[in-house]
């Protein structure tokens, strides 16, 4: 019972009490968010031993007199805080405190003047205390209050110090903000309906168009949190020019984790879905899969590319989810942690390297992989993991949503008998991920050094732990996926399944590992001194800087062909952003309405007059 | 108790008549004055409220009693709605006249300033306490001359030109009013406001008792600023000094304006399906074109002003459909609920567009401009400002944890419940346009580059200033506590319960 208050009420104070250390006392403040960090993984880890079920915590009312004020309020505020502690909400606690514990471990280094931001560690704090409350909650309204909060922090933790870093941030709240909003209706029809607000005790049908337009709002705010299309155009602008700390920690690990939790409740817990949203669901996840994926082929910055992909993964987690089998389920929530495990492990190292050499660009980049080799190991399996290549974790995740949508196919449903349109564009998805995968690894670490890179070197420790760690967390969830991973951590959060498609992944990557073993053995008896290197033949002539081929001059040809180059170009006009659609519809309002107010005193006057009489009018013709 | 409610027109009354006659003689009278009388103002309404009966004070001026049950004396009436309403006026009045001890520093005149503005104050608590039509409207004209004067005080040529067109239909405005209540008192033969309640349940006349209705809500409706009488605002809230902006968007247009309209139309009037409807409708066109004009504004405070029509339109949406529920003989919880949603965001956005209009005068007061276009980068070399601007920014725009996203839940849960989905969904599409102009008041004000003028000149506010904004920045996130019961009963209720049972306020007073 009180790991659960502690959870949630130890980083909020913390994360308070910070704001009142100076801005100058950074370590301080570091070391501090660190420990409160480690103690709610502590606590997180406690958690696991309480049993299952609804929890209403006695919210601090024994500290204060019978009758007082403050009693009568914490009794108020007692009243809307019910937990729910069960499997998936304890993991997903679980994985928000490690999480914050490896993020804030990696931003006692990062943080420093180039990227500081006023109060980081508070709001980091306050972060993490409001998402372990956002999953362990069971009340809709306290749930919509820490979401809200999140919305906010997320917004507080980029600095708007130029031009487009304040649009990103306006653009990311406001999106954000909005989707609270239209969570606002959804959970009032919700109440209405049903007259109650907990998360567990709901089981409505989908009949009516008042659910359906109640389950819509909520998707709504799910969407937006985790970026699924047609929401998600805030990520890619957000993970471009926020601190790669930010990115790493809310849009890519914890956004994800809570807004596909929330997609779980909603899908699987409170409604039940009709053919029609199944549908929907589905072409939703394989829409964010490709259009994101296509996107992230043609970036040139590698934070935004990385963004893109963030949007994209989720199509993933949301195709399973929408499946409704166990399989899917299971294979929808593997994903989404392996998925916040190796996103926000790249934004980590894509931190690195903008840290090491401050550039933002692809094409400046190049070669450094002798220089930060750890980084550049980490990347490599954090990207081999994205683009699931076997063993590692993602192969695993996405194995198992194939699995469900095969399965899924053998179901008597319209949307069943599409489920070779749902595969396809899956596994399509997950190659063109490789390949834009091959443009960032190759962009930045492979290729010729450029001169003005000479300087770059390593990070300090402190900044590659944390993505070292995630590294290793991919390769164990990866190997020992069929054996351990999945039985032991993944079928309790839902229920148990077998699938059809033999999968041995310890097996696979012994085979795996032995083969690339082979292989070195091979390279290595194999005369090296025989083999010699020779610079590319270029007719002659030297080797000159302007004749560099930046790896995404390669990746052009896709924005040139035909097709897609008209529907890039309208991409880039923001043709297809729905924010920038409705700021033109807003604002055009607004200039149609500026119009009518012309400063002229007999306008206004005749307004008023005008107002009384068509007012007199209409009631006294009724 | 009740000897003590007159306190409130007399204190800053007398402080009016003290400040230009010593004001003179001593430096700095006026500013403490003003201040110490607000601040007592405050004490007096947390008295109020902490002492809190269930039945209304009353309090008879010249100690008359009524002859044969009616009323002859002027009535000063408080109940939980003015205490309430008092509440607003005084906190709001004693941080805006704190504020303006330094703001005032480059204006002369500073007594005229002060003394009108406790003119304005008396005014205003004058309305809020009067159990009398007449006085209703004297009161009224008492606060609203005063800030005609306030809002001309720059005496430049858009100031005189806005306050021009403030008196000229404030002026069509009040005659309206008078007018409706010549009819009142021709047809009830009284003025005091129990006593024609009671007549006027008895009375047969609907359409006599309509046509007077709509006079009364164009009249008031324009005080309130409701479109499509809100044309004075935008110039008029922009123009006046900032402080002035605080009182008048933050207390005045809610003091008699929708304070007016609910204390009529709830406990004068009988209520009437169509009149709830038509205030519903004028709450809701305000609501959402409040806001689309107020996206289109580059110039900080008259961005403020159309954000206050807007706002406004939320209060009165809110209000007008538990009127709308109550006509109609519905559930009465839903009905509480939603008036206690509008009076919960009346509060509110006292404390958040009262501290938005300091902070623009911050800004101004450092920066002289108000164009957004031309400013940029402000947090870094003002950080109160920037960051108490930030939380009322969120707070106005309905993001937790601050009180503007309890109210409007509120709203919005009890329009579903009451069935106005459509109102629901305006809401919710208004609150998200809300947050779309005040983000992009945030970015192009405090974050972007620094504008091309020199950094090094623009510093934090004095601390009168900052003391201001930052309580009331405070306020913004301690109003959130009143969404709890405990809390709650203290405060909101009481306000609460006169409206639903509007019926029974003249019982109360008349004693029958």
């Amino acid at each position: 019972m009180n790991e659960l208050f502690y959870i949630i009420v130890l980083p909020v104070a913390a994360g308070i009490l910070l704001f009142l250390v100076p801005e100058r006392a950074k370590w301080i403040k570091g070391i501090f968010a660190l420990v409160i960090s480690a103690a709610s993984l502590f606590f997180a880890i406690r958690l696991f031993r309480l049993p299952a079920g609804i929890v209403t915590p006695d919210l601090l009312s024994s500290w204060f007199a019978e009758g007082s004020l403050c009693h009568q309020l914490m009794k108020g505020a007692g009243s809307f805080a019910t937990f729910n502690i069960d499997s998936l909400s304890k993991f997903i606690t679980l994985s928000i405190c490690a999480f914050s514990l490896l993020v804030s471990l990696y931003s006692l280094r990062y943080i420093t003047k180039d990227h500081q931001i006023r109060n980081y560690y508070p709001y980091l704090l306050l972060t993490a205390g409001f998402s372990a409350g956002t999953a362990l909650t069971d009340n809709l309204l306290l749930f919509l209050f820490f979401w809200g909060i999140l919305g906010l922090t997320l917004y507080l933790l980029i600095r708007g110090h130029d031009e487009e870093s304040s649009d990103a941030a306006k653009k990311t709240l406001i999106m954000i903000g909005s989707s609270d909003g239209i969570m606002i209706l959804g959970i009032g029809i919700i109440w209405k309906i049903s007259g109650t607000l907990s998360i567990s005790g709901l089981t409505l049908p989908t009949s009516s168009p008042l659910l359906v337009t109640a389950f819509l709002a909520l998707l709504v705010g799910s969407f937006t949190k985790a970026g699924a299309f047609p929401l998600h155009t805030w990520l890619p602008d957000y993970a471009k020019k926020a601190p790669a700390s930010s990115t790493a920690y809310l849009p890519a690990s914890l956004d994800k984790l809570l807004g596909i939790y929330f997609l779980y409740r909603i899908c699987i817990d409170m409604f039940e879905l009709n053919q029609g949203l199944v549908f929907l669901l589905l072409l939703v996840g394989v829409l964010t899969i490709i259009l994101g994926v296509m996107m992230a082929l043609v970036q040139h910055n590698y934070k935004r590319l990385l963004g893109y992909h963030a949007v994209s993964q989720v199509g993933y987690m949301i195709l399973g989810l929408g499946l409704g089998t166990p399989l899917g389920i299971a294979g929808g929530l593997f994903h989404m942690v392996n998925n916040a495990i190796y996103k926000g492990g790249l934004f980590l190292t894509a931190g690195n390297v903008e840290h090491a050499t401050g550039k933002e660009e692809l094409s400046d980049l190049g070669g450094l992989s002798r220089a930060m080799p750890v980084t550049f190991a980490a990347t490599l399996v954090f990207a081999l993991s994205i683009s699931g290549v076997p063993p590692f974790n993602g192969f695993a995740s996405k194995w198992l949503i194939y699995q469900g949508i095969i399965d899924f196919g053998q179901g008597a449903g319209w949307t069943n008998q599409l489920w070779w349109i749902w595969l396809g564009l899956a596994v399509l998805g997950s190659a063109l991920t490789l390949a834009s995968f091959l443009k960032y690894c190759s962009g930045i670490f492979l290729g010729r050094k450029q001169k003005n890179l000479d300087k770059a070197r390593e990070v300090k420790p402190l900044m590659w732990i944390s993505p070292a760690i995630l590294a290793l967390v991919c390769i164990i969830f990866g190997v020992f996926a069929s054996s351990w991973v999945v039985p032991r951590i993944i079928m309790p959060l839902h229920g148990t399944f077998d699938y059809t498609g033999v999968w041995q992944s310890g097996t696979v990557s012994i085979l795996i590992a032995v083969s690339i073993l082979l292989g070195i053995i091979f390279y290595l008896i194999g005369n090296i001194k025989r083999f010699r290197t020779e610079d590319s033949f270029i007719g002659g002539e030297t080797f000159r800087e302007e004749m560099r081929y930046p790896v995404t001059e390669f990746y052009k040809t896709i924005g040139e062909f035909r097709f897609f180059s008209v529907l890039y170009h309208q991409a880039e006009k923001k043709w297809f952003d729905i924010y920038d659609i409705g700021r033109g519809m807003v604002l055009s309002a607004g200039k149609w309405l500026s119009r009518a107010h012309t400063g002229i005193l007999t306008a206004y006057a005749i307004w008023l007059f005008g107002g009384l009489v068509i007012l007199i009018l209409i009631l006294f013709k009724t | 108790m009740s000897q003590l409610i007159p306190l409130f027109v007399i204190i800053p009354l007398v402080a009016a008549f003290l400040i230009p006659i010593i004001g003179k003689f001593l430096e700095g009278f006026q500013k403490v004055l003003t201040s110490v009388a607000f601040l007592s103002l405050s004490v007096l309404t947390v008295y109020f409220i902490c002492a809190g009966t269930g039945e209304p004070l009353l309090y008879t001026v010249g100690g008359w009693e009524p002859v044969r049950g009616i009323p002859i004396a002027i009535y000063l009436v408080a109940d939980g709605l003015s205490i309430f309403m008092l509440a607003i006026t005084s906190v709001v009045g004693f941080l805006v006249s704190v504020y303006s001890i330094s703001y005032l520093n480059r204006f002369t005149a500073q007594n005229n300033f002060f003394a009108l503005l406790c003119l304005m104050m008396g005014g205003m608590n004058g309305v809020v306490l009067s159990g009398d039509l007449f006085n209703l409207f004297v009161f009224m004209e008492i606060a609203v001359i005063a800030s005609y004067a306030l809002v001309a005080f720059g005496i430049e040529k858009q100031e005189l030109e806005a306050s021009f067109k403030y008196q000229v239909l404030g002026g069509i405005a009040s005659v309206l009013i008078l007018f409706g209540v010549t009819m009142l008192y021709w047809k009830t033969k009284t003025l005091n406001i129990a006593d024609a309640g009671n007549i006027l349940r008895t009375s047969q006349d609907k359409s006599f008792v309509v046509f007077t209705q709509l006079f009364l809500i164009t009249g008031f409706g324009l005080k309130a600023a409701l479109i499509p009488f809100h044309a004075w605002l935008p110039d008029a809230h922009s123009s006046a000094p900032s402080p002035i902006s605080a009182m008048l968007s933050g207390v005045l247009i809610k003091a008699i304006g929708i304070y007016a309209i609910i204390r009529l139309f709830f406990n004068m009037f009988t209520l009437s399906d169509e009149m709830a409807v038509t205030i519903t409708a004028l709450g809701a066109v305000s609501m959402v074109l409040g806001s689309f004009l107020a996206m289109y504004q580059w110039d900080i405070k008259r961005m403020l002003a159309f954000s206050s029509i807007s706002q406004v339109g939320y209060i009165v949406t809110g209000i007008g459909m538990g009127m709308i529920i109550l006509a109609r003989n519905g559930d009465q919880r839903v009905a509480a609920l939603a008036i206690s949603g509008g009076l919960f965001h009346m509060i509110n956005h006292a404390a958040f567009k009262g501290l938005l209009f300091l902070n623009a005068g911050a800004i101004e007061h450092e920066t002289h401009t108000r164009n957004m276009k031309s400013l940029g980068g402000l947090s870094r070399s003002m950080p109160i400002t920037a960051s108490t601007s930030m939380g009322a920014s969120l707070a106005i725009s309905g993001v937790p944890p601050f009180n503007g996203f309890f109210s409007k839940l509120i709203i919005i849960i009890a329009a579903i419940q009451g069935k106005f989905y459509l109102l629901a969904a305006l809401a919710v599409l208004i609150s998200i346009v809300t947050l779309a102009y005040f983000m992009k008041f945030q970015k192009y004000t405090f974050f972007n580059r620094q504008g091309a003028r020199d950094r090094k000149k623009i510093k934090e506010v004095p601390f009168a200033m900052c003391f201001s904004m930052i309580v009331l920045a405070v306020l913004c996130l301690g109003l959130s506590l009143l969404i709890f019961p405990g809390i709650r009963e203290v405060v909101l209720d009481p306000a609460v319960r006169v409206i639903m049972n509007a019926s029974e306020y003249a019982p109360s007073i008349t004693g029958f």
